[in-house]
């Protein structure tokens, strides 16, 4: 088995070509922590290759943590005996772009002794304007072969197998010794001097991106496409994926219904039920929402929008030390954290991508709308003000849901300002590609990746905190009474950690649970209280709750508790994933325990002075 | 006149004569690698409104800087008949 390298800088179209050269053979390894990914393929006319794609850079010369990841890799792969052979992807409408990385990849591939076959991508774009690219010259100053693609077509495909069976003869004056020792600097003048050269020029290329950037940035019809565009993604998250969200719960609870009733022991029975499929439920349920928002951000990516909106939202987000490209994340977040940081994926600077994890899960993700909803019926009253235009409740709502995207935004305003490590960072100089029809199959199988990554990777964690918390609240007594469970006898010891919120530990282990998922804690407070179906009946919960000896003090303090505490298993469990950083997600549990509780202690000792 | 890269507005043309020394090593080399080499020709496509990142053209790639990058690329405004 021999391996072939696929390399080449981003927005070359690398993508396609992987997926036209191995159809839908191929598997992806992701590298923690970063935002590589790696994938390996299998070309079906080539039984004995496996092709594998590295992800798109611009320089050898790493200047980032990811970049020096990917760099290394390739590095490494050179290094491999089983390398037979390097593709590096050129895009041939915009030369001048990719010409010196792919001098400065023949060079090392000189250096390990492997050949490398040049891939002048986007041919039938040049075609299409009736351009042309001199192929052989330009592969006798490369000294490397070239030949013409077409990605998106699949013409040129078979020469490019051609040149992987070796059918392909190098003329005997391509000595690569010459250019092994050359320095960045000569390839750099070399690579300028190439792009003049062979480089088409004129507008035609772009005609169509300056008319398109025309309208998506301008400042009246670019505001209103950003603001169109951005709540079509929020409704894919919000509302689209719901219908499929629903359906895996049906799924999974006529599987149980179905299950269940045929194990005899009541133990097993009862683990089966609340703690296999409530388990398994609580994390399958995400995966509409993963897989959508992966399908509609890998649209605005191949699109060529992602860059123009990121382009929007860079200087007002640049207050907070974040980048343009934190703001859809962000945003995903308002709906979901999870879907939201793998989104962050999508921000190359590891630094501002860092800020961005620590600020998503302040924003007010709707499973923290039931908390909300519960204890502002609770506590706020249901009149209006100024003939009705102010309703108490509904400003309430506004005024939690602002304040966790002020904290999400001071969060970052001041670690960024804090702390000086700018070598993670990366300068604001974001290539805009031309706007293009994005192609379906290479996204849906990006979206297939994600998904399974989350099923597989953070759902065992999830899993596994699940089972421990259905344990605590089971036993001793076997489900009979959550208030003498483990669950609340650890909801006792920890009452005096909550009576500075003039909470007793009835809350103290709705809390608790609500770590599974915060919504858990409305449901556990019905059970406490004995109330059925708490959760989809809030009323009788909340004359409870009025007529309890909480007071408006607490219930505030709740809320503030709930915008800022990070008491999610399922965010904690991808942050670490793919941060690469368990000792992150568990820094930012209690950095933001620690922040919701001195918050939430304040909030309540100061509504006492004034009540 | 020489001025730097972020001074430019929407329709101007220039030649990149080099980088201050304010600019780090490793951005420097970025932008060498994206085209904007010194003797480069460069066009502002478009300059939005609060103080957004512009938007320059490169041969026939297009970027966009913030000003934080392009104030620290010096240019050399070019003539209407350059």
């Amino acid at each position: 088995m021999s391996k072939v390298l696929l390399i080449g800088s981003p927005n070359s179209g690398k993508s396609l070509l992987f997926n036209r050269l191995t159809g839908l053979h191929h598997k992806v390894a992701n590298f923690p922590g970063i935002t590589v990914d790696v994938s390996t393929g299998r070309v079906p006319d080539l039984p004995d290759v496996e092709l594998i794609d590295f992800p798109g850079t611009y320089s050898l010369q790493a200047i980032s943590a990811d970049e020096r990841v990917a760099v290394d890799y390739f590095e490494r792969s050179l290094d491999d005996p089983d390398v037979s052979h390097v593709l590096c992807v050129v895009d041939a409408t915009r030369l001048e772009k990719s010409l010196y990385f792919t001098l400065q990849v023949i060079r090392e591939s000189a250096r390990h002794g492997k050949p490398v076959t040049v891939l002048a991508n986007m041919m039938d774009v040049l075609e299409s304007h009736k351009l042309s690219l001199d192929v052989e010259q330009l592969a006798v100053e490369l000294q490397a072969p070239v030949v013409p693609v077409s990605g998106r077509s699949g013409k040129g495909i078979d020469r490019v197998i051609a040149a992987l069976r070796g059918d392909m003869v190098l003329p005997q004056t391509w000595a690569t010794e010459r250019s092994v020792d050359v320095p960045d600097e000569q390839l750099r003048v070399k690579a300028h001097k190439l792009a003049q050269r062979f480089g088409t020029s004129g507008d035609v290329l772009i005609r169509n991106q300056t008319r398109l950037d025309g309208i998506f940035l301008h400042s009246v019809t670019g505001g209103f496409a950003f603001f169109f565009i951005m709540y079509l993604l929020f409704q894919s998250i919000f509302t689209w994926a719901a219908p499929l969200m629903d359906a895996v719960e049906t799924v999974l609870g006529v599987a149980a219904d179905w299950i269940v009733p045929k194990i005899g022991n009541q133990t097993a029975r009862d683990f089966t039920a609340d703690a296999l499929f409530g388990g398994v439920g609580a994390f399958l349920v995400f995966v509409p929402q993963i897989f959508i928002l992966t399908f509609v951000i890998g649209l605005l990516e191949d699109s060529g929008y992602m860059a123009r909106a990121a382009l929007i939202c860079h200087k007002p987000l640049r207050l907070f030390g974040l980048t343009g490209k934190s703001f859809i994340p962000m945003l995903s977040g308002v709906a979901c954290a999870i879907p939201a940081i793998y989104a962050a994926r999508a921000i190359d600077s590891p630094r501002k991508r860092l800020l961005t994890y620590m600020a998503i899960p302040l924003m007010p993700c709707s499973a923290r709308l039931p908390v909300y909803t519960l204890l502002i019926a609770a506590f706020i009253p249901a009149s209006t003000a100024l003939g009705g235009l102010v309703g108490w409740q509904g400003l309430a709502m506004f005024m939690i849901y602002f304040f966790g995207m002020f904290c999400g935004l001071l969060v970052t305003a001041l670690v960024s300002r804090t702390s000086k490590d700018h070598h993670s960072d990366l300068p604001f100089v974001l290539e805009l590609p031309p706007y293009r029809l994005p192609s379906l199959k290479p996204l849906l199988r990006t979206c297939w990746n994600r998904s399974k990554h989350f099923v597989t990777k953070a759902g065992k964690i999830i899993f596994a905190v699940t089972v421990g918390v259905w344990v605590l609240g089971y036993f001793p007594n076997f489900g009979a009474d959550l208030g003498t469970s483990w669950l609340g006898y650890l909801g006792h010891i920890i009452e005096p950690l909550f009576a500075p919120l003039g909470l007793d530990w009835r809350y103290g282990v709705a809390i608790l649970s609500s770590f599974l998922a915060r919504e858990v804690f409305v449901g556990t407070l019905g059970t406490i209280f004995g109330i059925e179906s708490a959760d989809e009946q809030m009323a009788p919960l909340v004359q409870h709750i009025q007529n309890s000896d909480m007071t408006l003090g607490s219930g505030i303090a709740l809320l503030v508790f709930f915008a800022i505490a990070l008491q999610c298993i399922s965010t904690l469990a991808i942050l670490a994933k793919e941060s690469g950083s368990s000792s992150l997600a568990v820094k930012m549990f209690a950095g933001y325990f620690l922040f919701a509780y001195a918050a939430a202690v304040a909030v309540y000792q100061l509504t006492n002075l004034f009540t | 006149m020489n001025t730097n890269l972020w001074s430019l507005k929407s329709g101007d043309r220039c030649e990149i004569v080099g980088y201050d020394d304010a600019l780090d090593e490793k951005y420097r080399i970025r932008l060498m690698e994206f085209g904007f080499h010194p003797g480069e020709s460069v066009s502002c496509l478009q300059s939005l409104a609060f103080g957004a990142p512009k938007v320059y053209r490169v041969s026939n790639t297009v970027f966009s800087l913030d000003d934080e990058v392009a104030s620290h690329v010096l240019v050399r405004i070019a003539t209407p008949h350059e």
